[in-house]
């Protein structure tokens, strides 16, 4: 076969992965569109009650999806409060200082950890759970930080993987310019090799809020219910969207309750576009005050 | 002058280099002298760069590599070890300064791109940076070109003003040795032209060892020749 006809096989062939890929993307947001767009309303959100008054906590949301969606981003933000710090240090040990030997290992235990299915990671924070109920204290309960700190575990090989690999990709030459230029191995990280890597640092934290929102098997076993109204605390039960949704999808009694659960997959959809955007525009901050502020 | 190009400046002794598990120089002696330009050129892959980051221990900042031997500077009080524990890393490297191959402007703004070597030496005083960094942009031939736009993003620039800024940012420290790892093998005649000018400028207030592959560069501007072939320097003649 001819170079040329290869060429454009190949390229009929990729040309149709990625139409496949855009399609399948368009058809479920499609779908969700259809289904969900008539049922988003006030309503939907905040049922009876004023948004005002729900969102200065004066009345408590019974009927609407308010309660999750304000379980769901408080999910969010501890989840990858807890696991950014973390898997940033372990992520910039492993590409800058870990020894080859510990690194191999140390990469090997991160792949594992991001292979092990989200229910097993529910299971061991239920485990935990018990096992601090029964011997630190009988008040330990399953409850918004138990979630939280199970959903960072879930996420933190994607941030700690996305950073050494940003890490690891820098060039040699940028990564000796630093030092050349007499700073110490801290100095060249936190001043010329983390604002280098900013951009694929920002793609490992948008992975994992995505995870921290849409996991629901980790949410199922530690804390989440059905009904509880916007988490008093961080050791109170709480609402979440996925959990709302799949509640709702599995038990609905009539077809509108189903649209209400689409209703939310599009809330659902536009908090985490909402998170994404932040994300987003907290880079290209840090990446612009990085470059001009003297 | 004549008499401060006749005094050296570096002695290397018996200096080896290894390079994942390779070794790239063995038993490397050679002076270096004082304010003047000494180019080293030579086969690619026979350990040029490595030995310009023998001369400033940059080599400790990359895996697999592993250095030997001695190498002396006179940094005004006599020759000094600069593999002696009692030598500070960071003043070694402002005194010996680098421009690597491909121009590397850090992800910051022109300024803050002078600036920042500045800032590792413990400068404060904001208008006396500010001093220093229009002087080293002046000395680098580049601050008509950027002076209006100094919080511009450095890499925007174009390469040989790139490379120009790496030479500012090199030269704000008032380097006693500056050393040049190819540094106009990515760019056009004009700007060649440009550095080359600059180098021969610069060589009054540092001594400049330069890695070249262009034997009519190296006839233009070095005072000394050295070829390194078969994991030795030597010199081939003088201007």
């Amino acid at each position: 076969m001819k170079a040329g006809v290869q060429d454009r096989i190949l390229a009929m062939f990729s040309w149709g992965c990625a139409l496949v890929l855009v399609s399948g993307l368009a058809a479920v947001l499609g779908f969700l569109l259809v289904r969900g767009a008539p049922a988003l309303s006030r309503e939907l959100i905040f049922g009876s009650v004023a948004p005002l008054d729900a969102l200065l906590l004066k009345r408590q949301v019974f009927y609407g999806i308010f309660p999750a969606v304000a379980g769901t981003v408080c999910l969010v933000v501890f989840s990858i409060g807890t696991a950014l710090p973390v898997g940033l240090c372990a992520g910039i040990w492993l590409a800058e200082y870990a020894p080859r030997l510990l690194k191999q290992i140390f990469s090997l235990v991160v792949d594992i950890l991001a292979g092990i299915p989200s229910i097993v990671v529910g299971l061991f924070g239920f485990s935990i759970t018990i096992f601090l109920h029964h011997f630190l204290n009988n008040r330990v309960f399953p409850c918004l930080l138990i979630s939280a700190l199970a959903l960072a575990f879930l996420v933190l090989p994607y941030i700690i993987k996305t950073t050494q690999t940003a890490m690891d990709s820098l060039p040699l030459a940028l990564r000796l310019t630093a030092p050349s230029l007499g700073a110490s191995r801290l100095e060249n990280i936190v001043h010329v090799l983390v604002p280098a890597a900013l951009p694929d640092l920002a793609s490992g934290v948008i992975l994992a809020i995505g995870r921290c929102a849409e996991d629901t098997a980790v949410i199922m076993l530690t804390g989440v219910v059905a009904t509880a109204g916007i988490p008093k605390s961080i050791f109170s039960s709480y609402e979440a969207l996925p959990f709302y949704i799949y509640y709702t999808a599995s038990e609905y009694a009539d077809a509108s309750e189903l649209v209400k659960a689409y209703g939310a997959a599009l809330v659902l959809l536009l908090i985490c576009a909402g998170l994404f955007g932040l994300a987003h525009l907290a880079r290209v901050w840090v990446a612009h005050r990085a470059r001009v502020r003297t | 002058m004549s008499k401060m190009k006749d005094k050296v400046k570096v002695k290397v002794r018996q200096v080896a280099f290894h390079y994942g598990g390779h070794q790239v120089l063995k038993g490397v002696n050679t002076d270096i002298f004082a304010h003047c330009i000494t180019s080293i050129s030579g086969p690619s892959g026979q350990g040029k760069s490595s030995f310009l980051t023998v001369l400033n221990r940059l080599w400790e900042s990359m895996d697999g590599a592993r250095a030997s031997g001695q190498v002396t500077i006179d940094f005004g009080q006599g020759f000094e070890d600069i593999y002696d524990r009692k030598m500070s890393l960071p003043w070694l490297r402002q005194q010996v300064g680098t421009v690597f191959q491909v121009p590397n402007p850090l992800p910051m703004g022109i300024f803050k791109n002078i600036c920042f070597p500045l800032k590792l030496a413990g400068e404060k005083n904001k208008d006396h940076m500010r001093c220093q960094v229009e002087q080293a942009l002046k000395d680098a031939f580049l601050w008509d070109e950027v002076k209006d736009r100094l919080q511009k993003d450095a890499r925007l620039l174009s390469g040989g003003q790139q490379q120009r800024l790496c030479i500012a940012r090199a030269l704000v420290l008032n380097p006693q040795i500056l050393l040049l790892d190819e540094p106009t093998s990515s760019l056009d005649e004009t700007s060649v032209a440009v550095i080359e000018d600059l180098l021969l400028s610069l060589k009054r207030q540092c001594t400049i060892i330069m890695v070249t592959h262009y034997a009519d560069q190296v006839r233009r501007i070095a005072d000394h020749r050295f070829v390194l072939s078969k994991m030795q320097l030597k010199q081939v003649g003088d201007e």
